[in-house]
């Protein structure tokens, strides 16, 4: 198995990179330290403002120019904004990864921000609030962030109207100009490239880039509050989300939620497909996810039905985790540990996977984590771990988004199973 | 069996019954990747049984002569295949993506679902998913603009209805029309079985004769005939949601044309990642959202260009959408502008020739509408071939400035067709 070099550059700039000489492609992925968490409360959705704004126009190029340079090299990239990070992912043909590297640094060292861009990009963020009411999941998913993280975490990063309305250039350029340092950089590149000419090329392309002081690191508070609310929309189905809290992706047992959430929701045999869809028919879509911000965790359930099945989809949902205290197999464990580790073998098989995995390891751990490390803990948890894990992670503090023509029925609470205490509405 | 070359990477066979075999052996990965095509989909239905199609292959995972639903989902499970199935106009695909050690055990299980026994008690359960699936697709504005714009655009003919199926149609099936339809359709003699990965042929072809061999072939054959390709305006006036959708559909080629990578190539300029649509529509605020999609079979094809936008920007949305494509069609397009879509063309099928799933979907695509594999180097060659005077031709041949077929979806009656 191949091994990944992990150091930093004098810059500050900290990189990892993961030689795989018989690859076709070389994927990177740039992350700064910033996110909308570090938004001033007043100009929510500047974060995503800024990345949108970022490569629409540098010092030497507008930004079709730029697009242009990028097609030229055949580059596939891709942006994105989180809670705590921005994200700029690339995958080229190996010959390209310097002049791809070239570009980026152009656009995020020198970025024009200009008026008209600015003024374009804000625009089409309001308008994309507005799509936003026509795409059901991604709506529950917003409203449901802020109710479950409350007013850091659960911002969403187009932020609001009334916010978007007051940002201008200058509050991006000095957004840009305060969070743009190598001290909150981190490059990830995995494929047909050498260690040795990554860190000549990063160097050649981000020395200098503002201070290489450490910072953006510290996690945020997790503000979570445990309230049903429903969102009353004109819809077809009812849109039924539920979160509580768990434990963040570097904690110990983060390994045991993990093949919780692969027992529930890993396979076509998971529990939550099994019961809600298989067995009785309530819903076309179910899930289990989490989402693990730095010091923080959160399990998640969802599901959507036609409004008649609401309370019964909610309930056998919430039945299905309690009930895994209660009969887990080995054999259901076996399978989802399986899950997990066969998908290193099948989507490991893509460079851009691995690139990814690299980068979440040097965001959450500080350093690229053998697979094999970490399959060895997700293969050692055993249904005594997953017990305690339930134990100590109750559901007593459920936060309950619904989303559509109705409510969950007002006798709903007489029917959540022990352990789910009656939530407030 | 046949080795396609000395250096190929494919080895065709085709058993006695029938069933076509492909394998594409990929030697530097880990993994592999298999899955039965079976030729039929929503345009092979009858109307009064539209969804059928859909609804058969939910029910493949119901259960066979050896096996409950449980017993296909947990043993797939066990061997930590990534699995799925989907159902389109022309074809249903059922796949399953593991570690090369396991492929045995996944073609196995995959051969042993073909043979499905639709069991009637998981009938009626399977039904109510199904319904759940189409009211989940009726809150997508995307899911409602596309089923509108092809039961308008391809009116009378087979591709007009969704693939889903409609409430009522899917309501009234019974399990003994699918039953029917199953025996007709799932036959090893209208069904293709493709691996990729890391395996061996004459290994793999064994195994399959030995899982599939038995299969009775049922003569099926297709009825396929190409739509007409309908002009006029229609409007589709729904207030709960905020955006309208427009949408112009042009006829165009089909899927088994030789150029239709110079049809994809006119799509990505107009209205591909950075495109014209995007600098002049979506920059320019006339839409947040705009592009250009292909939409090909085996025998027909057409360009659709489409725009999202608020409802009061409909007008300038769509003369927008009017004027790109008579720019596109009067001048011509620049040599550097090709050559960008061809270098992003060209990264995508390196990315897609990396992982078996990926080349797995590829393959598909070959069998369907080539009646062979096709190494990436062959699309490549392809991709190589578009010019901006293939280009231009292509636009002569198709125009993009005839009288189109224009959808509208969203809150506004737009464009008002009262008379």
């Amino acid at each position: 198995m191949a091994e990944a070099v992990h150091n930093a550059l004098e810059s500050g700039l900290e990189y990892a990179v993961l030689p795989l000489p018989e690859r076709h492609l070389v994927s990177f992925q740039l992350r700064f330290l910033v996110g909308t968490a570090d938004e001033p409360a007043e100009f929510l959705g500047l974060a995503r403002l800024l990345e949108e704004t970022l490569d629409k126009g540098t010092q030497s190029r507008t930004g079709r120019e730029l697009a242009d340079a990028f097609d030229s090299i055949g580059a596939g990239r891709q942006s994105g904004t989180g809670r705590e990070t921005m994200t700029f992912t690339c995958t080229v043909l190996p010959q390209h990864f310097d002049r791809a590297m070239e570009l980026h640094a152009e656009f995020l060292r020198q970025p024009t921000l200009s008026d008209d861009a600015v003024a374009v990009n804000t625009q089409l963020a309001r308008q994309e609030l507005i799509a936003l009411e026509d795409d059901a999941h991604g709506l529950m998913e917003k409203l449901l962030a802020r109710q479950a993280y409350g007013s850091i975490l659960g911002r969403h990063p187009l932020g609001e109207h009334e916010t978007l309305g007051r940002i201008k250039r200058g509050h991006l350029e000095s957004f840009w100009k305060e969070r743009f340092h190598s001290g909150r950089m981190m490059a990830a590149v995995a494929g047909a490239v050498e260690p040795a000419d990554v860190a000549h090329i990063l160097a050649k392309y981000f020395d200098g880039l503002g201070s290489p002081r450490r910072a953006g690191r510290d996690p945020f508070s997790l503000e979570f509050s445990g309230r049903t609310a429903h969102y009353d929309k004109n819809l077809e189905q009812e849109q039924i989300a539920v979160c509580w809290p768990g434990v963040d992706a570097i904690h110990d047992d983060f390994p045991i939620q993990q093949v919780t959430l692969g027992i529930l929701s890993g396979g076509m045999s998971g529990r939550l497909f099994t019961e809600v869809r298989e067995k009785r028919g309530l819903v076309y879509w179910v899930g289990a996810w989490q989402e693990t911000p730095r010091g923080a965790g959160m399990m998640f359930l969802g599901a959507s039905t036609t409004p008649e099945r609401c309370d019964q989809t909610y309930t056998t949902l919430l039945r299905e985790v309690d009930r895994l205290a209660e009969d887990l197999t080995e054999d259901e464990l076996e399978r989802a540990i399986t899950g997990i580790v066969a998908s290193q073998e099948t989507r490991g098989d893509t460079t851009r996977a691995r690139c990814a995995e690299l980068a979440n390891d040097l965001f959450f751990f500080g350093r690229p984590v053998p697979v094999e490390e970490k399959l060895a803990k997700v293969q050692r948890v055993s249904i005594a771990d997953i017990r305690r894990y339930l134990d100590e992670h109750p559901r007593d503090q459920l936060c309950v988004a619904t989303l559509g023509p109705r409510a969950l029925g007002t006798g709903i609470e007489k029917n959540v199973p022990p352990g789910f205490a009656k939530v407030a509405r | 069996m046949i080795r396609l070359a000395a250096d190929s990477p494919y080895t065709l066979h085709r058993l006695e019954n029938g069933l076509q075999v492909v394998i594409e052996v990929m030697p530097g990965v880990r993994s592999a990747a298999a899955g039965f095509l079976v030729r039929t989909g929503a345009r092979d239905e009858v109307p009064e049984l539209a969804g059928v199609s859909h609804f058969l292959e939910h029910m493949m995972f119901k259960g066979t002569a050896k096996r409950t639903w449980q017993e296909i989902t947990i043993d797939f499970d066990r061997m930590g295949s990534t699995y799925n199935a989907f159902t389109s106009e022309d074809r249903t695909f059922y796949y399953g993506w593991v570690p090369s050690a396991a492929i045995e055990r996944q073609i196995e299980l995959l051969a042993d679902m073909m043979r499905a026994a639709l069991p009637p008690d998981e009938f009626a359960t399977e039904k109510n998913v199904i319904l759940e699936e189409i009211a989940m697709s009726k809150d997508h504005l995307e899911h409602v603009m596309f089923d509108f714009l092809q039961e308008k655009v391809f009116a009378g003919h087979p591709l007009a209805w969704p693939v889903l199926g409609y409430d009522a149609t899917v309501s009234a099936l019974t399990r003994d029309q699918m039953w029917q339809y199953f025996q007709k359709r799932y036959a090893p003699d209208n069904m293709v079985f493709i691996v990729a990965g890391n395996v061996d042929p004459p290994r793999v072809i064994d195994y399959v004769e030995s899982q599939c061999g038995r299969w009775k072939p049922s003569g099926a054959v297709h009825s396929r005939r190409p739509p007409v390709v309908h002009e006029g305006v229609d409007v589709l006036a729904l207030d709960r949601f905020k955006q309208q959708v427009l949408a112009l559909t042009f006829p165009s080629i089909a899927a088994t044309d030789p150029n239709i990578e110079t049809a994809a190539a006119a799509a990505a300029i107009l209205g591909g990642e950075n495109s014209r649509f995007f600098w002049n529509i979506v920059q320019k605020g006339i839409a947040p959202r705009a592009g250009a999609h292909h939409l090909d079979y085996a025998d027909c094809g057409v360009m659709i260009l489409f725009a999202a936008c608020q409802p009061e920007q409909a007008e300038g949305a769509l003369q927008a959408l009017r004027t790109e494509a008579r720019i596109l069609c009067e001048g011509r397009v620049l040599d550097a502008e090709v050559e960008r879509v061809k270098n992003k063309r060209r990264t995508t099928l390196a990315i897609e020739a990396e992982a078996p799933y990926y080349r797995l979907t590829q393959l598909i695509d070959d069998m369907e509408y080539h009646g062979r594999p096709r190494t990436v180097e062959e699309s490549l060659a392809e991709v190589d071939a578009v010019t901006a005077d293939s280009i231009q031709d292509y636009v002569q041949r198709c125009p993009l400035t005839v009288e189109a077929h224009l959808t509208s979806v969203g809150p506004r009656k737009f464009p008002d067709t009262t008379p």
